[in-house]
């Protein structure tokens, strides 16, 4: 049994505890039926096989990693700020269920485009019609 | 977080195992271990291993059982990450992937690091284009592994695809830092070619071009990075090194027309002759290839063109190359090649039958043409004339070639195919049959003939005839379902459509849709492997094919035949056939009773009957999948709820089953001017008249002048000024202002006169125009009929389709009830088309289905009036 595990890398070290180790459950995926008679259905199967990720080996992970991280943060940042701006914007409850009446569209995207339209019925339904 | 109830190390060394064993898809071993840690008392509860249990059973068909034991498993360890993760696979395999994604959420919950979890979150997200969700949680893969491969594979990627080239490319490029290379590596070639389209699609070419140069020699891929210097050379106007790239890869393949075209534009040809030059300039360097002595016919004119063709008509003839005619079709846009291949063909008949050459000027000591070359020329000419609606040509020249030589298929084909062209769909099923018996064993006459079968309405005969090449022992229908064999599928459903059994029709229509969903879930296992395999340019490709997946002709017309229906059943729902029937009989004679009664009765046997074979076919069914289930291991997708078309021409609701339809046309046919034109059917009947005006916008956008959408316009014109006063405030601004610069302050009767004035000479102008005439004056009748049946020699569109819209326009009153005017334009259309079916006098045609369907068509019509 041990000699079960050792033959992979072990995957996780954070969660290499009792019962929780379920970096093994899944590998294998989904369950689809490639098995129909043909020849290539073999070939086919294989494609759900449980394959071993590859490692790679370098010290200079790091530096690419912080500008990553950086750039990844202002992203955030940046959209964040966008959507706050969004929300500011003020708009009414019986537009926006006109808006879902007539264009038959989900709540949703009824109030996206409102907002996106400064609160204004008539042009954000103007731009639902084009 | 660990299990609320850890296992003691000899059990959980054995769950360990069933672990293995599923993903190692051994899944009746994994059972074993399973039981052994359950028939411990002590743990005959444990959640996780009731979870694996199921999971495994699952894979193993046993769907029922594996749904029990995982919930039971989650619910003795609602804390663990395990279950919750199990489940969710569970769920994953049955498709419901938004449930399946909760699950994931549920399990991190517990758990928020776990790799493999992770993973099949990003796998979800991908598949179900959750961009931002896929990038986020590739993130914190990468994050928790950046040693592996795929963590900075699958980031990068993210990016891509949110078109962030900049930091995609970031990604890359540190990932190519870390690769060491070694002389032959597939797998890097392939990495380095993905980053190159990054690149390109980027916009920096000039990088894109530096990136090749440099890494050359490291990909294997050559071919690919010969096209892409041509292309970006060009895109470049680097034209000289374009011209070396091109010649380069023609000297690899000379018939890649592709590269004749770059070839020109890289050496910046513009007249026709320097094109020409160039041509025969291939031709001497490669004597065998076919490609530089085709291209050439399509910058030829006049008597260079005749030159050259009567060159290529000779060898082809000579050789006997059956399709020598589609290969020239293309050339029939223009009449004066038309007219050039004509008078050739028609001298090399004479000359052939006179003295055995292509030409009577042919030098005396030349050899003689073999027999076969009339053939040829005849079978050419039929197809010629054929293509031109000189059904009659066509047609004695097609019996000259088969009196020549009986047993060429082709040639059965091609007669068949004339009368079909000229509208006798019977008569061409049954030359294609006829084609068919000279070889049963071939699969393509098979195909056509069934598809012929189909166009004439003969569904029992089409399935027959596939069935000579269906799998035995299950119904060819079922089969041809199994195999998505979609042309098959649409074609029968337009048949069920013409015979109005619109249930059946339905039926069709969502079988093609179910394969194009079925398509897309199929993507779900290549998420891994392509990654795996590194093979990132195609898999970003399938990624972009699936998003337009419907956008595909198959998707266009079974659409449109399901939304046609679907109108159809709105404006006149099907009867429920016992009531009709009591209300008939209140006013009938005794004797007539007693004949209804015994029809009636003759009528249940026969469908006892056909339930009982539908009972043993559906046994057999049964049997056949259990067969298949024991022979694999993995069973099919959990059975979808079965189409019954007497169920689906019942629909409650006709129109939201339309726009299910439509919303993928919406955004994928956008193009097509018939999505919007059925958008209007749709909501016009819903009566929404901003969707209606989105309709007739867009439709506007495309095509201004097209005649169906100016009825469009007529009717919305009406719509709103009818219902201007009741419409909320916002909605009518919208409409207002928007329907301004199309009808530009007209009334309808203003807008349909000048559009009748702007194409007197198009055949579906005169028609919408002239319907829209009597719509908004009936007093208009005799002018408006008298406009629209009009077949003078100067309209343009006067064909069968036509025609027979405009018929079936008056048959079903559009222009008010006018019985003669029917019969006068049918005998007009008739002596017009003489072989067409739909224009035939009713008695002298002794064709059962068609009639049938007319017939039957009418007595709907009658029962309609009736109530």
């Amino acid at each position: 049994m041990a000699g079960d595990r050792s033959n992979r890398v072990p995957e996780d070290e954070a969660n290499g505890d009792i019962g929780g180790d379920s970096d093994d459950v899944t590998q294998e995926k989904a369950q689809k039926k490639t098995a129909k008679y043909d020849s290539g259905a073999a070939d086919l199967e294989k494609v759900t096989d449980y394959a071993e990720e590859k490692e790679i080996c370098s010290a200079d992970l790091s530096g690419a990693m912080t500008i990553i991280g950086d750039r990844r943060n202002k992203e955030a940042a940046e959209k964040m700020a966008k959507e706050r701006e969004l929300l500011k914007v003020s708009i009414k409850k019986e537009d926006v269920d006109l808006m879902m009446r007539e264009m038959e569209i989900s709540r949703g995207l009824a109030e996206r485009t409102l907002r996106e339209h400064h609160g204004n019925v008539v042009e954000a339904l103007v731009s639902l019609t084009d | 977080m660990p299990s609320s109830n850890p296992l003691p190390p000899k059990e959980n060394a054995l769950f360990k195992r069933i672990l293995k064993c599923y993903e190692q898809k051994q899944y009746k071993n994994g059972l074993k271990f399973a039981k052994q840690i359950l028939a411990n008392p002590k743990y005959a509860e444990h959640g996780e291993t009731l979870a694996m249990k199921g999971l495994t059973l699952n894979c193993l068909g046993r769907k029922e059982e594996a749904y029990e034991y995982v919930r039971r498993g989650l619910r003795n360890d609602l804390r663990s990450h395990v279950c919750w993760h199990v489940y969710g696979l569970l769920i994953r395999s049955d498709k419901k992937y938004d449930e399946a994604i909760k699950c994931y959420r549920n399990a991190l919950k517990w758990e928020k690091d776990n790799m493999q979890i992770l993973r099949d979150l990003s796998l979800l997200q991908i598949q179900m284009r959750d961009l931002e969700g896929y990038r986020d949680t590739r993130y914190q893969l990468f994050m928790l592994r950046p040693t592996q491969r795929a963590s900075w594979i699958g980031f990068g990627m993210a990016y891509h695809l949110l078109q962030d080239y900049e930091m995609a490319l970031k990604i890359l490029e540190a990932f190519r830092n870390t690769q060491s290379k070694s002389s032959y590596d597939y797998e890097h070639s392939e990495l380095l070619l993905y980053q190159n389209m990054v690149i390109q699609e980027s916009g920096a070419l000039e990088d894109a071009l530096a990136h090749l140069d440099r890494y050359t020699d490291q990909i294997c891929d050559k071919l690919s990075v010969m096209e892409t210097w041509g292309k970006l050379y060009l895109e470049l106007g680097r034209h000289k090194d374009a011209e070396r790239i091109y010649k380069q890869l023609l000297h690899r393949n000379p018939e890649n027309t592709g590269y004749y075209i770059k070839l020109q534009e890289a050496l910046q040809l513009e007249t026709s002759m320097d094109r020409l030059r160039m041509f025969d300039e291939y031709q001497a360097l490669y004597p065998r290839a076919l490609a530089p002595r085709r291209l050439p016919l399509n910058y030829a004119k006049g008597d260079e063109f005749r030159l050259i063709v009567d060159k290529y008509l000779r060898q082809g003839l000579h050789k006997g190359v059956p399709p020598l005619f589609v290969d020239l079709r293309s050339l029939y846009k223009d009449p004066e090649k038309i007219e050039i291949i004509q008078r050739l063909l028609l001298q090399y008949v004479d000359a052939l039958k006179k003295i055995g050459k292509f030409s009577e000027e042919d030098p005396k000591s030349s050899p003689k043409e073999p027999a076969s070359a009339l053939l040829w020329a005849y079978y050419f000419l039929a197809q010629h004339y054929d293509f031109l609606g000189q059904t009659k040509q066509a047609l004695s020249y097609i019996e000259a070639a088969i009196d020549h030589t009986p047993t060429l298929i082709e040639l059965f084909v091609a007669k068949g195919r004339i009368y079909k062209h000229a509208g006798d769909v019977i008569e061409a099923y049954k030359w294609l049959d006829e084609a068919q018996g000279l070889d049963t064993a071939d699969r393509y006459i098979n195909s056509k003939c069934a598809k012929y079968m189909l166009r004439a309405n003969l569904v029992k005969e089409a399935e027959e005839t596939c069935s000579k090449f269906t799998r035995e022992g299950v119904s060819a229908m079922e089969n041809l379902n199994e195999m998505q064999c979609m042309w098959f599928q649409t074609e029968c459903a337009l048949a069920y459509q013409r015979l109005e059994k619109w249930g059946d029709a339905l039926k069709k229509c969502h079988e093609v849709d179910r394969h194009f969903s079925e398509i897309i879930e199929d993507q779900f296992d290549f998420h891994t492997y392509c990654m795996r395999k590194m093979t990132l340019r195609s898999y970003v490709g399938l990624l972009r094919l699936e998003d337009v997946l419907r956008a595909h002709p198959f998707y266009f017309k079974a659409a449109k035949c399901a939304i046609e229906v679907y109108l159809r059943l709105h404006d006149k729902p099907v009867q429920d056939e016992t009531a009709q029937q009591e209300l008939n009989t209140e006013n009938l004679a005794p004797a007539e009773l007693k004949k209804l009664r015994n029809k009636q009765r003759k009528a249940r046997r026969k469908a006892e009957l056909e339930r009982q074979q539908a009972a043993q076919a559906q046994e057999k069914r049964e049997q056949h999948n259990k067969s298949r289930q024991q022979g694999d291991a993995e069973p099919d997708a959990p059975p979808q709820d079965e189409l019954v078309p007497e169920k689906l021409a019942r629909a409650e609701d006709p129109l939201e089953q339309a726009i299910k339809f439509l919303q993928p046309l919406q955004t994928l046919a956008a193009k097509r001017i018939d999505t919007h034109l059925m958008a209007f059917e749709i909501y016009s009947r819903k009566k929404k008249p901003l969707l209606m005006l989105q309709s007739v916008k867009r439709a506007y956008r495309l095509e201004p002048d097209n005649p169906r959408l100016h009825r469009c316009l007529i009717l919305c014109h009406g719509y709103m000024e009818k219902c201007a006063g009741s419409l909320e405030a916002p909605v009518a601004t919208v409409i207002q202002r928007e329907l301004a610069p199309i009808f530009k302050g007209k009334d309808a009767k203003q807008l349909n006169a000048e559009f009748l004035a702007a194409h007197p000479n198009s055949l579906e102008a005169l028609f919408e125009g002239s319907r829209m005439w009597y719509y908004l004056d009936p007093t208009q009748q005799e002018a408006a009929i008298k406009l629209c049946t009009k077949l003078d020699k100067n309209i343009e569109g006067i064909c069968i389709k036509n025609c027979t819209v405009i018929l079936q326009s008056l048959k079903s009153n559009d222009f008010g009830p006018c019985p003669t005017a029917v019969v006068d334009y049918e005998a007009r259309c008739h002596a017009l088309f003489p072989y067409a079916e739909t224009f035939r006098p009713a008695n002298s045609s002794t064709q059962a289905p068609p009639c049938d369907s007319n017939h039957l068509a009418d007595i709907t019509k009658e029962n309609c009036i009736g109530n």
